[in-house]
């Protein structure tokens, strides 16, 4: 009997909230969950994948009962009643989990399509499962090609590309004018909620220096050293925004603070540095004319949105790329699959065919032994082209058959016909086919 | 044999324009690849000249660009092994596919005249040569900083922004261009003046008219004043950014002009 891949799971797709948080791997660590699974023995080879958008199990394992005895676990390890959890379960069996893993760690299966958490979230539920010694040959070359599938995504299409949140793409916005933000210098006007995120989101690049001001100083200073900022005085943001490369305008001022004329004299000063605007207050602090002058380029919450959209609008164009690589990665990894069931039952068979060939040599050896030594390695030569010739087109058809299942069934009826050997005495514990004779209840 | 460079050229100029357009590294590999391949059977070309000649097939227009071509190729390779950035092959390579086929057209080597033996006419012709790749390159790169400039001016951020490098890499390359092509070119302008002086008695009557008026050398001036205006400009006025890649590309077709139309028809004085 050979070894079947499943994946079980819920997701964002199939499970709303309250049940995603309820069915939560991460909580007590994916290493209880999988300890759990490993002492049920449900599965000879398991991964647990747990993301705020996904609660998933790979698992290979001997028989289909493993896949209810899974869904089974899903309730019974959080707390939940089976119905809930199962009408909300979605199970791949084979190539098709394969297929889903790699949907999955391409990112198109998550919530924002392309999004590259992903990937990294699969390293790390696939090293937690590996340090624990639950994966095994099939599970550890299912997730390689997963992390192969989903690096061909992020690099041969545009999938992962664009910034797809207001801050993202104002960040990606300044390295395409800059280049290198760390020898850059940010000033931040006001110290509301969207400044604030804007600034964490630009220390995390490692800025050179962050500076803010606020028509009330103390509420920039408040607000700081969360940021790791200097304060100036409103007084002194001319000079401030002579020194900056990035300005963030997001005051609650009721009309335009800053107007064409004050960016011209800024820029003057600067002897035409480039300055990056990025106006996320509504109303808009800087007069939009400003955007005209050489050097400035200026950004409001709206052009950012713009851009947003059209890179969502470009992601889902490059899913058709997408998919074209996770379907090529499937077949490679179907292929894979089925020689590793294949190829034990053809080496077997050949074994089998060639212990006969000697043997039969054997027996008639005192008669061989009068014939001069040229006819008797004629004569082995011949046996062996005869059991070559015959093996040839079976093994061939094995070879080139592409269904994992038909696989399975055509080595199953090899093993029992010939009564071939168990290919793999190792770990893997294939079922040791019984004699024909046995199975048939005649 | 004299084409295969240019056949090499070309099927690189295809492999960068797939690369720009799909961006995939094999194909982007396989541009170097063939782009390395054309240098190398050019090398081998001129090596063979030279060896034919008895001297560096410098002699002449077309041999001239030639030599440029090769130069350009070198230097932009160089750029792009060392700054790992592919996206300005597509524009260097049209650029050697063009003048490529001046050289592949016509293979003989000119002999080369009494008046020319003297190694300031190599250095002279090489440096000026190395002045006109490096400006090339800055052109280039002027032209690109303007398609990027142009895209993100309009928040429409399309085809340039998704492929060529930030702005201010763009600039700062610019300006190395600019400096390194103008050391080569005063360097250049400064010994074929000197040469020029040299050469007055001789009997040749392109030695004879070596003066300021001729077209080659006036151009070759303006270009001079142009570039040197270029880097002082941004240093003094911070002409930096869309100006100083405006100045690039305008002083690159002044002197893509003086190098092949001026060299072929209008020059009384260079035409070797």
């Amino acid at each position: 009997m050979s070894t079947r891949l499943f994946a079980v799971g819920l997701s964002h797709r199939t499970a709303p909230i309250e049940l995603r948080e309820k069915v939560d791997f991460a909580r007590d660590g994916v290493g209880a969950a999988l300890s759990e699974l490993a002492a049920r023995g449900i599965a000879r080879e398991m991964v647990v994948l747990s993301t705020c958008n996904r609660a998933e199990v790979y698992a290979a394992a001997e028989s289909d009962e493993a896949v209810d005895d899974l869904a089974a676990f899903f309730g019974e390890y959080h707390g939940v009643s089976a119905a809930e959890v199962r009408q909300h379960l979605y199970v791949h069996r084979g190539i098709d989990a394969a297929r889903h893993l790699f949907r999955v760690a391409a990112g198109l299966d998550s919530l924002v399509v392309g999004e590259p958490q992903i990937l990294g979230q699969v390293k790390t539920a696939y090293t937690a499962a590996n340090t624990g010694h639950h994966t095994g040959t099939i599970l550890n070359r299912l997730f390689h090609v997963a992390f192969t599938a989903g690096k061909r995504v992020r690099s041969e299409t545009g999938l992962a590309e664009g910034a797809v949140s207001i801050s993202y793409a104002a960040i990606a916005l300044a390295r395409k004018i800059f280049g290198d933000l760390s020898p850059l210098r940010v000033l931040i006007l006001g110290t509301g909620e969207m400044g604030k995120l804007t600034g964490l989101h630009l220390k995390a690049q490692h800025v050179k220096a962050i500076t803010m001001a606020s028509r009330t100083r103390a509420s920039a200073e408040r607000l700081a050293p969360q940021v790791g900022a200097d304060v100036v005085d409103w007084t002194e943001i001319r000079s401030a925004m002579e020194r900056a490369d990035i300005l963030v305008s997001a005051t609650g001022a009721p009309a335009a603070i800053l107007s064409r004329g004050d960016i011209e004299r800024v820029m003057k000063a600067r002897r035409e540095r480039p300055l990056f605007i990025i106006d996320i207050a509504l109303p808009r602090d800087v007069d939009p004319a400003a955007g005209a002058i050489e050097q400035v380029f200026l950004y409001n919450v709206d052009d950012l949105k713009g851009i947003v959209k059209e890179n969502l609008a470009r992601r889902s164009a490059e899913l058709a790329r997408a998919d074209a690589i996770v379907n090529d990665e499937a077949a490679k990894f179907a292929a894979w699959l089925q020689s590793r069931e294949i190829i034990p039952t053809v080496v077997a068979l050949r074994e089998r065919f060639e212990h006969i060939r000697r043997a039969e040599l054997g027996r008639l050896q005192h008669k061989l032994t009068g014939l001069p030594p040229e006819a008797q390695s004629q004569v082995d030569h011949i046996t062996k082209l005869i059991v070559e010739k015959l093996l040839l087109t079976p093994t061939e058809q094995l070879k080139s058959v592409s269904d994992e299942s038909l696989a399975a069934a055509y080595s199953d009826a090899l093993n029992r016909l010939f009564s071939l050997p168990a290919p793999e005495p190792s770990a893997e514990a294939q079922e040791q086919p019984a004699p024909v004779s046995n199975r048939r209840n005649s | 044999m004299r084409v295969v460079p240019l056949l090499f050229y070309a099927a690189a100029a295809a492999a960068y324009a797939g690369h720009f357009a799909w961006r995939d590294a094999r194909v982007g590999r396989l541009a170097t690849g063939l782009l390395g391949g054309g240098l190398l059977a050019h090398t081998f070309l001129i090596g063979m000249q030279t060896v034919q000649a008895g001297h560096a097939p410098l002699v002449g227009t077309t041999a001239a660009v030639s030599a440029f071509v090769w130069l350009l190729g070198l230097a932009y390779l160089y750029v792009e092994l060392t700054s790992d950035e592919r996206s300005m092959g597509l524009f260097v390579s049209i650029l050697l596919v063009t003048l490529a086929i001046i050289p592949a057209l016509d293979g003989t080597v000119s002999p080369r005249p009494p008046v020319l033996q003297s190694p300031l006419f190599t250095i002279h012709v090489l440096s000026m040569l190395f002045a006109y790749a490096s400006f090339a390159l800055a052109g280039v790169l002027g032209v690109t900083y303007v398609l990027l400039f142009k895209e993100i001016k309009a928040k429409h951020l399309g085809f340039f922004y998704a492929r060529l490098p930030p702005l201010r890499v763009l600039d700062v390359m610019n300006g190395r261009a600019v400096a390194v092509g103008w050391v080569f070119l005063t360097a250049g302008v400064a010994i074929g003046g000197f040469w020029a002086t040299q050469v007055q008695g001789s009997p040749d009557p392109r030695a004879q008219a070596m003066s300021v008026l001729d077209p080659k050398i006036l151009i070759a001036i303006i270009s001079w004043l142009v570039y040197s205006f270029a880097l002082l400009a941004r240093r003094t006025l911070g002409w930096s950014g869309r100006r100083a890649a405006w100045l690039s590309a305008l002083g690159f077709v002044i002197v893509l002009l003086n190098f092949v139309p001026v060299g072929y028809f209008f020059t009384k004085s260079h035409n070797f």
